[in-house]
């Protein structure tokens, strides 16, 4: 039931796509295979056509490739007049040579010369050498030419024999076997023999009657049965190919290896229905003509590995002309290529029953005439694929053809072609693909450029290659006015050129390349412009500099002069846009890029040349052109002096300078130190002169006079000084110059008197004694003291407001001495006050003092305790070591001298031993280690110490503990000032650093 | 133009099998030009290379009509996987898999992997109906859109009126039901002694799909690449290993012959 169900659906269906089924099985033109073919049939074929000529003629117009050319070899009036009965039934060519048989037994020699028209046509024309008879009243039914043998292998009446090629007389049997087979129905020639013998041909045979394949070897004068296999079924046609047979059988095709007897089913076939197509195509692999009239492929292990072609139901023959399958039918040549199985051309054939391959070449033959069926050249068919912007069409079958044409020549036209194509491609705007053809066939780019009007330079060598790799004009004949097309052009030129323009492909043409994508980038306002002038780059200056100027790209130009080492002419140029004379709004800032330019300029008389105009523009900027130089050894410095007269007469950027060279390098000369002070005085000086002193300006400026009259010790004070001599403005100033000349009393003067700045005068006192030693220090304070304290001893020297002014530099006095009571001497202090002062107001000085000194007292009091407890320490030590007494007398000799000893003083060598004094001496001397001789205020016998070896972190120990004392006991020292410690520490045994009171 | 009309050599080979009509190359052109769009009834058979990763995979499309029925061996020859395709709406295509093209299949290598495809789910499957390409959506959808006011018409005619199912409303075609696919893998299974090994379980091997839509065909690709990426390796080291082999190769097609003759 379910059957019955699920029949209808497919029946139905067949209903339903009929109507395009005929066109699909009919082997016609609507249905490549290929899915490229499927993707858009062209309208003709989706409607179904009664007729399938009429579909024909359609297919021709929509896709045609002109392949190949139907050529008449042989006519009727040389074979067989008009003779009606007299048919072909076979052929054969061997190079030049035709031979035809006829169903009256006949076999016709003829030479074809191939003559070609001045228009380049080919025609061929057949001279005839020789007709004759076999004698055996039956069609001639196969020929084969076996020419390393000059013979012939004819089957004729179901037997095969050999005639010489050119008497075509039968050869006879030789004496050691026949040179006949009977019984035959069919025959194949192996073309490519596994046994290599040149002076025999290998020969498939089907006989009549058993089911079998027999492989002989022709012989000039025999053949030899050489191998038997039986075959499943009664075997109708025959291929062979190395081992391989290929066989159409009852049924179905099959391969057989007759070495091995192995076989692999290919598919069923019915042989009635139709006749059955076995050729061999290349190396194992064969042509068969597949049910619903496909051309199918297979290889010797049974595999398709190429879709098959869609012939028509009723083909007669095939043939593979690499890369093309042709077939014959009754009416009909097809060609379809292999390489996208699609139909590629059609010719009218009438009466055609013949079509074989001979070494390559494609013949025909009719009943009455033979043709050949010549390839057009290749490139001609490309270009006519080309012409037809069948692209992709056109690079597979040049790429297919790779393999039959030279390596060199093969890469010339590949090149060519894709280059072609992307043309085409880009004439339709597929930049993509058009791109990817352009690299791939490495095109010259001047080829795209030159499309371009006016890209080329004027001076370009370049002429369009011949014959021309596309059909336009220029750009505006391809874009045909519509600007949007020339604009995306443009920028894929841009883009093009730009990749390439580093490859190789633009060896030779790097001067074109470059102007040209210069032009482009300025004419569409490229941001990379830059890049390309102001890197590496083969601009021609003859072209780019009018370009530049046409699209105001000064700013670019300019970097283009430079890199071309014209400085100066970019400088001029850049200086016009400055100033408003030409329009270029690339860089807002170019005034400043001017300046770094100068700055980073390595000529320096362009430097002299523009830094003026830079200056003279806004000297802040300008100067940097002096004062960021970079520091380099390549790069010249400038001489400072030099610079300084060339700032002559912009003031401010020599102020900036001097600055530059003063406070930022440090330079430590007194000219620049003296002539910036001198230039900050004239400063403070004209804002001082101006009738509304601008006051913030005034002091910025007297600060920085200040500052520098504090800091630098290298001017001239004395001449400065001055300058401002009778300035009462400027006192401060004038103090600090006192203060340099060390004129201190002058320097406190004004500030306590003049300016009654007495802060001021407390910073004088110890700016001006900053890097001096404490008692200079003391003094300097002592005499600010004493300034303040003199004009209140003697009231009447004070020439500003007595009573209100006295007061003031007691309050300062006092003031001082609190805030700074440890600088001073309080004893002197003391001495000079005047009695009338009340300790209460010195309470915070008189405190401090008392506490300092009484602390300085303990402390030293402290150190003396701690100096006194070691040396009792090392007088313990000591006596430790020369427990035993030495006895020294008259009557002992020393050990050195031998003579005896006349005094006390004796040196103790190691063990106790007494020598002179002398003799220690003089032996020791000039010897580091020597033992030491240490006087004791006693009138004993002065002791020495042996040096011996000491363990030096012991001995650091003990100095490090002696240096912390140091420190103790000086700090004390104002008061102890009398004690001394000695301790040099290599001269010290372990427990004898030597502390001694003198 | 096709990648596959370069004449690049595959590595390994997968096969679309199925009664005609069933959608094989519809799928094909949905998988490989991600559209759906007007066929004809394939003549002969035809394929594609697909670039996955470094390996060339051709796709073999086979005509499903019974005249082209012989030829169907030969393509399964040496395949890696086959794709068993039949049409939901429509039982007898899932019938036919079974009674002819399954012994097509004998040809195919050993450790061939086998998918059952129940196409035209976008039919009877509401799930397979919206638009599943994810490249050139807008395309396909305004494409669908058009022939979604048709299907009424259009769906009607696989399906003779008189299927059991148009009685029950909805899913008015659905004649295949996916347990039926899953049965017959396991019938293939068995077939091909294969039933006792770890193989493939049915649910992963057992697609529906719509080339219409897209449901699921990235999907049915991409898992047999997967699959038979093992396959590819394997014969790549083959040709490693064998020195002998390796000569032949240099030669040309001799490789083939060496194989054949000592079979
Ligand atoms: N609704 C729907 N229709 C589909 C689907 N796939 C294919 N079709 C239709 O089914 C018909 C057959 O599709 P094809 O891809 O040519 O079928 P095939 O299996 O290649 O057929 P043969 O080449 O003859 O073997 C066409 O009309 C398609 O539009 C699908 O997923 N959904
Ligand atoms: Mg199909």
């Amino acid at each position: 039931m379910c059957l019955q169900i699920v029949n209808n659906p497919l029946q139905l269906d067949c209903l339903e796509r009929s109507p395009s089924s005929p066109a699909a099985s009919s082997g016609s033109v609507s249905l490549g295979v290929f899915y490229g073919t499927r993707k858009e049939p062209p309208p003709p074929f989706r409607l179904s056509f009664p007729f399938r000529c009429l579909q024909r003629v359609d297919a021709l117009a929509e896709m045609s490739v002109k392949a190949f050319e139907l050529v008449p070899a042989v006519e009727r009036d040389l074979l067989m007049g008009d003779k009606a009965r007299i048919n072909i039934e076979c052929i054969e060519c061997c190079g030049k040579h035709l031979y035809v048989g006829t169903n009256d037994c006949f076999i016709h020699h003829f030479l074809l010369d191939e003559v070609t028209s001045s228009k380049g046509k080919l025609s061929y024309s057949p001279q005839k050498l020789l007709h004759k008879y076999l004698g055996l009243k039956k069609p001639v039914a196969e020929l084969r030419a076996a020419s390393a043998l000059e013979r012939l292998i004819v089957l004729c009446d179901g037997i095969v024999f050999l005639v010489d090629m050119v008497t075509l007389e039968t050869v006879p049997s030789a004496a050691g076997g026949g040179a006949k087979i009977r019984g035959v129905t069919s025959f194949c020639i192996n073309e490519n023999p596994v046994n290599g013998d040149p002076f025999c041909v290998e020969m498939g045979v089907l006989s009549s009657k058993r089911r079998t394949v027999q492989i002989f070897m022709v012989y000039e004068d025999r053949v030899q049965l050489v191998k038997e296999v039986t075959t499943p079924e009664q075997p109708c046609a025959v291929s062979l190919d190395g081992y391989f047979l290929c066989l159409a059988l009852a049924t179905q095709y099959m391969i057989l290896n007759y070495n091995t007897g192995a076989s692999q089913d290919l598919f069923p076939y019915n042989s009635d229905e139709r006749r059955p197509i076995v050729k061999t195509i290349g190396r194992e692999e064969f042509l068969l003509a597949a049910p619903g009239g496909l051309g199918m492929f297979a290889n010797a292990e049974g595999v398709s590995q190429r879709a098959p072609v869609n012939w028509s139901e009723s083909v007669i023959g095939a043939a593979v002309c690499f890369p093309y399958v042709v077939a014959l039918d009754e009416s009909f040549i097809t060609i379809h290529s292999m390489l996208d199985q699609q139909l590629k051309q059609t010719l009218s054939f009438r009466d055609g029953h013949i079509l074989q391959d001979f070494e390559g070449k494609v013949i025909l033959a009719s009943t009455k005439g033979v043709y050949v069926l010549v390839p057009l050249p290749l490139e001609r068919q490309i270009q006519d694929l080309l012409a037809s912007h069948r692209v992709e069409e056109a690079l597979i079958l040049t790429e297919g053809a790779q393999r039959n044409i030279p390596k060199d020549k093969f890469q010339i036209l590949h090149k060519r072609i894709l280059q072609q194509a992307g043309f085409i491609q880009f004439g339709q705007l597929q930049l993509v693909e058009a791109r990817e053809h352009f690299r791939k066939g490495q095109l010259d780019v001047r080829e795209l450029i030159s499309l371009y009007p006016l890209l080329l330079p004027s001076s370009s060598s370049f002429t369009r290659c011949h014959p021309p790799l596309h059909e336009f004009a220029d750009l505006n004949h391809l874009a045909q006015g519509d600007q949007e097309k020339v604009l995306r052009c443009k920028r894929f030129l841009i883009s093009y050129l730009g990749e390439v323009r580093s490859t190789e492909v633009a060896n030779g043409c790097r001067e074109d390349v470059d102007t040209a994508l210069l032009k482009l980038y300025a004419e569409q306002d490229h941001d990379s412009l830059l890049d390309l002038v102001a890197s590496d780059n083969a601009c021609l200056m003859a072209d780019s500099v009018p370009w530049l100027e046409k699209y105001h790209k000064y700013f670019a130009l300019g970097l283009l002069y430079h890199y071309n080492g014209q400085d100066s002419a970019a400088l001029q140029l850049w200086i016009r846009v400055v100033d408003g004379d030409l329009q270029d709004s690339t860089r807002s800032d170019l005034y400043e890029y001017i300046v770094d330019f100068l700055c980073s300029c390595s000529n320096q008389d362009l430097v002299w040349k523009y830094a003026d105009w830079a200056l003279l523009k806004n000297p802040t900027l300008g100067i940097h052109i002096f004062t960021k130089r970079p520091v380099c050894k390549d790069h010249p410095q400038l001489n400072s002096d030099d610079v300084i007269t060339y700032l002559g007469k912009h003031s401010q950027a020599l102020l900036l300078y001097l600055e530059h060279l003063v406070l930022e390098r440090k330079i430590q000369k007194e000219k620049f130190h003296t002539h910036l002070a001198v230039l900050y005085l004239e400063r403070v000086l004209s804002l001082l002169s101006q009738s509304p002193t601008d006051e913030q300006q005034l002091s910025s400026a007297r600060d920085r006079l200040q500052s520098l009259l504090r800091e630098s010790n290298l001017y001239r004070a004395q001449s400065l000084l001055g300058k401002m001599e009778n300035c009462e403005q400027l006192l401060l100033e004038r103090a600090t110059l006192h203060g340099k000349l060390e004129e201190h009393d002058k320097a406190l003067h004004i500030l306590v008197h003049k300016l009654r700045d007495f802060p001021s005068a407390e910073a004088f006192c110890i700016w001006a004694s900053s890097c001096r030693d404490s008692a200079y220090q003391q003094q300097l304070f002592h005499m600010l003291l004493g300034v303040y304290l003199d004009s209140t001893s003697h009231p009447g020297k004070s020439r500003t407001s007595a009573e209100g002014g006295s007061g003031d530099l007691e309050m300062a006095a006092v003031d001082l001495l609190n805030r700074h009571g440890e600088v001073f001497d309080a004893a002197r202090v003391l001495r000079m006050l005047p009695e009338g002062w009340s300790m209460q107001l010195l309470r915070p000085f008189l405190g401090r003092a008392v506490r300092a000194s009484m602390h300085a007292c303990r402390t030293s009091q402290i150190a003396v305790g701690l100096a006194h407890s070691e040396n009792l320490q090392l007088l313990h030590d000591r006596l430790k070591e020369r427990k035993k007494p030495i006895f020294v007398s008259e009557k002992k000799g020393c050990h050195l001298c031998h003579n005896t000893f006349s005094e006390p003083d004796v040196v103790c060598l190691p063990g106790g031993v007494p020598v002179h004094t002398h003799c220690v001496a003089q032996r020791g001397s000039g010897t580091a280690g020597l033992p030491t001789r240490i006087h004791n205020n006693s009138n004993n016998t002065d002791a020495i110490f042996p040096l011996t070896a000491q363990p030096a972190a012991a001995a650091e120990s003990r100095a490090e503990q002696r240096a912390r004392l140091l420190k103790q006991q000086r700090t004390a020292s104002s008061s102890i000032s009398q004690l001394v410690v000695t301790g040099r520490k290599p001269l010290l045994a372990p427990q004898s650093p030597m502390v001694q009171c003198v | 133009m096709p990648e596959g009309s370069k004449m690049k050599k595959p590595d390994v080979k997968v096969v679309l099998l199925g009664d005609m009509n069933v959608g094989k190359t519809s799928l094909l052109h949905r998988y490989t030009e991600r559209k759906f769009k007007d066929t004809v009834s394939t003549v002969g058979g035809a394929f594609f290379l697909k670039q996955w990763g470094p390996y060339n995979i051709s796709i073999w499309d086979t005509a499903g009509r019974e005249q082209f029925h012989g030829l169907g061996s030969m393509y399964c020859r040496g395949a890696s996987a086959v794709i068993l395709t039949y049409d939901v709406t429509n039982w007898q295509s899932l019938a036919e898999l079974e009674e002819r093209f399954l012994s097509l299949t004998d040809t195919a290598n050993q450790d061939c992997i086998y998918a059952i495809v129940g196409n035209k789910a976008d039919l009877t499957d509401p799930k397979a109906q919206l638009s599943h390409d994810s490249i050139g959506v807008s395309e396909d959808q305004t494409q669908c859109e058009e022939e979604m006011t048709e299907p009424q018409i259009l769906s009607a005619c696989p399906t003779p009126p008189a299927s059991p199912e148009s009685l029950s409303g909805l899913i008015l075609h659905k004649q295949v039901a996916h347990e039926d696919a899953v049965a017959f893998y396991g019938r293939i299974l068995r077939y091909k002694g294969l039933e006792d090994k770890s193989s493939l379980p049915p649910e992963k091997m057992c697609f529906e799909t719509s080339a219409k839509t897209g449901y699921n065909v990235d999907a049915l690709f991409e898992t047999l690449f997967d699959l038979v990426l093992p396959s590819i390796l394997r014969k790549r080291n083959e040709n490693q290993e064998s020195p002998t082999v390796d000569l032949e190769v240099c030669r040309g097609a001799g490789g083939r012959r060496a194989r054949s003759t000592c079979c």
